[in-house]
């Protein structure tokens, strides 16, 4: 049985390929742009000879997406993009997606695809401090007053339900909290923000909806092996997660001295304020950074559910303590 | 007072510079937004409260009873969606280059303005602060008579427009017959044709990749990235530079004259006026230094005045082309950018792109 695996040389996809070589008898077909770098896939195709096919091409090209997509029984799609001017982000996530969906349609109806989404597409500025973030947590509604990567990971969750439900196609949605291993980012947004030097921390006792590498590429590959997974969405979360205080407490301490000065929420509250009305009155002299809606999306607190993804069958394998000690190692050796 | 119902064909990047200066304008309002690609159209309608967006151009032209039409889409589509803006009874905003060649581009200008209709071209460096200020200079006479002008262009190829084009051997810019150069060379010709009369000048032109040795193996492999042009017309000369490798990225200008050496600065948006020493021997020499630092000072303090009164906006040259391209269609004031220069600068475009990629006859 062949799989394929888009952004498969990316933070997650690299690991995701390593645990579906590990956990199963895939062959493991990988989409990576020419000319990029291969990255960790280099050394995993030389460790599983014979296991892993590189197929090369853009995914906003439909002949690509074809030609990646024939023969193929489960998709893992987690490619998106992750930075960029906002029509360059739709382009790398949303009208890529288009492309897969309808490639998927008309050669590989029966495949079951898994898509990575994310937790940025619920509305949590809505909920109430404290709240706890599950599957029924409503979508977000102002998609476009957050981030471009929330709006764009918005959109393509979107366009996913929508394709999938009118042409039958088996899918299954995966919503990671926050992505953390060696090779990702040092300190999540969620903690702080580095603005001219100084560490802005803002997380306070937010709790972290934090996922190790490892343990959210297994919940992916639990979902594409058990059949109960079908048609709706799960968060992907640690069951340990910690405070945003004690992640920069063991940051400072493993890896390297970082100096931050407290923003309160209510202070943040205040210069998204004062932001906003800057940004009125200067008619968008500096971006809108910091909004009331941003800043509760990102820094009011609240609680993260992963009871759904438990209930079918999957078991995080690495503590959130071991799985810090391996991030931190890898920070502080690079 | 008439508000001009604007539309944006081609959503992409710059498209989002075009809302958000229009937005600021009173005269005017974005009413619809159109690309072939609906998602990317959407996304920018709902990001800056568009209410329509479309995917097909005729559709979008049929209902939206437009008065002007800004083309941001690829240059090899800018000829026939500006003569079908011209056709829906539009005045047109072209994104650079006008089009593919010169005669495309003389063809679209005469098309516009038999159909008695205004076309302007996005050459937004030519409305930017240190642009007016030098023309403010040059008016009062400080130059004296231009001699020389050395115009450099630095571009990114790491930044994320530069990334795209890297990243896909597919993207247009690939399919351009000029390449990069042909996307992005406008900002560095307007800046001589603004002192050179000729209508044909001299052009000498050579072109190279850097990187050389890294190769894609495929079109990519033949995209220069290093431009090296010298104009001489009549009575004033000109070299034009065009670099990715140079860092920091910059865009300057210097213009020599008769009286003085003026130097822009488009990235620090300061002007410094180089009049020579003024007082004899070594002391003349120590002075200039402390002359041309009080210049960089007086600049930066007259940026920092303009960012207190909100009035220091990055697409500020875009903002102002746009309200005098506007105020030509209401108040039949003069074209912010003549006819005659932009049709010259795509001849001198041609000899250059003949000279590094082969005859231009897209």
């Amino acid at each position: 049985m062949k799989v394929l695996v888009t952004g498969a040389n990316g933070f997650l996809g690299s690991s995701l390929v390593r645990a579906l070589l590990e956990r199963t008898g895939y062959q493991v077909r990988c989409l990576v742009r020419p000319g990029c770098n291969l990255g960790k896939l280099d050394v995993l195709i030389g460790n599983h000879p014979g296991r892993i096919e590189l197929s090369y091409g853009a995914l906003n090209n439909y002949q690509t997406c074809l030609e990646a997509v024939k023969n193929i029984a489960i998709v893992f799609h987690l490619a998106s993009a992750k930075s960029g001017a906002p029509a360059e982000m739709f382009h790398g996530s949303s009208v890529a997606t288009k492309c897969l969906l309808e490639a998927v349609r008309n050669l590989a109806p029966t495949a079951k695809l898994v898509h990575c989404s994310s937790f940025s597409v619920y509305g949590v500025a809505d909920l109430k401090k404290g709240e706890t973030v599950d599957e029924n947590t409503p979508l977000e509604r102002h998609p476009e007053k957050r981030d471009t990567y929330a709006f764009s990971k918005w959109h393509q969750e979107r366009l996913v339900r929508e394709y999938c439900q009118k042409h039958g196609i088996p899918t299954v949605i995966m919503r990671p909290g926050v992505i953390y291993g060696p090779g990702g980012t040092p300190i999540s947004t969620r903690v702080g923000l580095n603005l001219f030097g100084l560490f802005l921390f803002i997380g306070g006792r937010n709790m972290l909806p934090l996922t190790y590498l490892d343990n959210c590429a297994d919940a992916f590959v639990t979902a594409a092996l058990n059949s109960q997974f079908s048609g709706e969405g799960y968060n992907v979360v640690d069951d340990d997660p910690i405070t945003a205080k004690e992640y920069l407490r063991l940051y400072r301490r493993d890896v390297k001295k970082v100096r931050s000065i407290p923003i309160p929420y209510f202070v943040m509250w205040l210069i998204s304020i004062a932001c906003e009305k800057y940004y009125a009155r200067s008619k968008g002299q500096l971006p809108d950074i910091f909004t009331r809606y941003k800043t509760a999306s990102m820094w009011k607190p609240q609680r993260f559910s992963n009871k759904k993804l438990k209930d079918l069958g999957w078991t995080m394998n690495t503590p959130t303590e071991t799985g810090l000690n391996i991030n931190f190692q890898s920070l502080k050796e690079s | 007072m008439k508000k001009l119902r604007v539309a944006i064909i081609g959503c992409g990047q710059i498209a989002d510079g075009h809302v958000s200066e229009i937005q600021k304008l009173k005269n005017a309002s974005v009413v619809a937004v159109c690309d072939t690609e609906i998602i990317i159209a959407e996304q920018l309608a709902v990001r800056f409260g568009i209410d329509k967006y479309y995917e097909s151009h005729v559709e979008m032209l049929d209902s939206e009873e437009l008065d002007v039409v800004h083309i941001c889409t690829p240059p090899g589509t800018h000829l026939f969606l500006a003569k079908a803006a011209v056709d829906a009874g539009c005045h047109v905003y072209v994104e650079k280059p006008l089009a593919l060649n010169y005669q495309d581009t003389v063809e679209l200008v005469q098309y516009v303005l038999d159909a008695g209709k205004k076309i302007t071209i996005g050459h937004l460096s030519e409305f930017d602060p240190p642009t007016l200020e030098l023309r403010d200079l040059v008016k009062k006479g400080v130059l004296g008579d231009p001699v020389h002008v050395e115009s450099w262009y630095g571009y990114n190829l790491s930044g994320s427009f530069g990334k795209a084009i890297l990243a896909s051997p597919d993207h247009w810019v690939h399919r351009l017959p000029g390449k990069l150069f042909h996307n992005n060379i406008n900002h560095m010709l307007n800046k001589i044709t603004e002192f050179l009369d000729d209508e044909e000048p001299e052009v000498h032109a050579f072109a190279w990749r850097k990187d050389s040795d890294h190769s894609f193996g495929d079109v990519r492999d033949t995209m220069y990235d290093e431009l090296r042009t010298v104009i001489r017309g009549k009575s004033v000369s000109a070299y034009g530079t065009f670099s990715s490798s140079v860092r920091p990225v910059g865009h300057y200008v210097r213009v020599f004259g008769t009286k003085s050496i003026i130097d822009l600065d488009y990235t620090s948006r300061t002007v410094a006026v180089d009049r020579g020493a003024t007082y004899p021997s070594a002391i003349g020499r120590l002075i200039a230094g402390y002359h041309k630092a009080w210049q960089y000072a007086r600049s930066a303090a007259r940026n920092t005045k303009k960012f207190y009164n909100y009035d220091y906006h990055f697409f500020s040259g875009m903002g102002l082309l746009i309200e005098k391209f506007y105020d030509s269609i209401l108040n039949d004031a003069p074209l912010p950018i003549s006819t005659r220069n932009i049709v010259r600068i795509a001849w001198i475009m041609d000899r250059i792109i003949a000279q590094v990629h082969g005859e231009n006859k897209s």
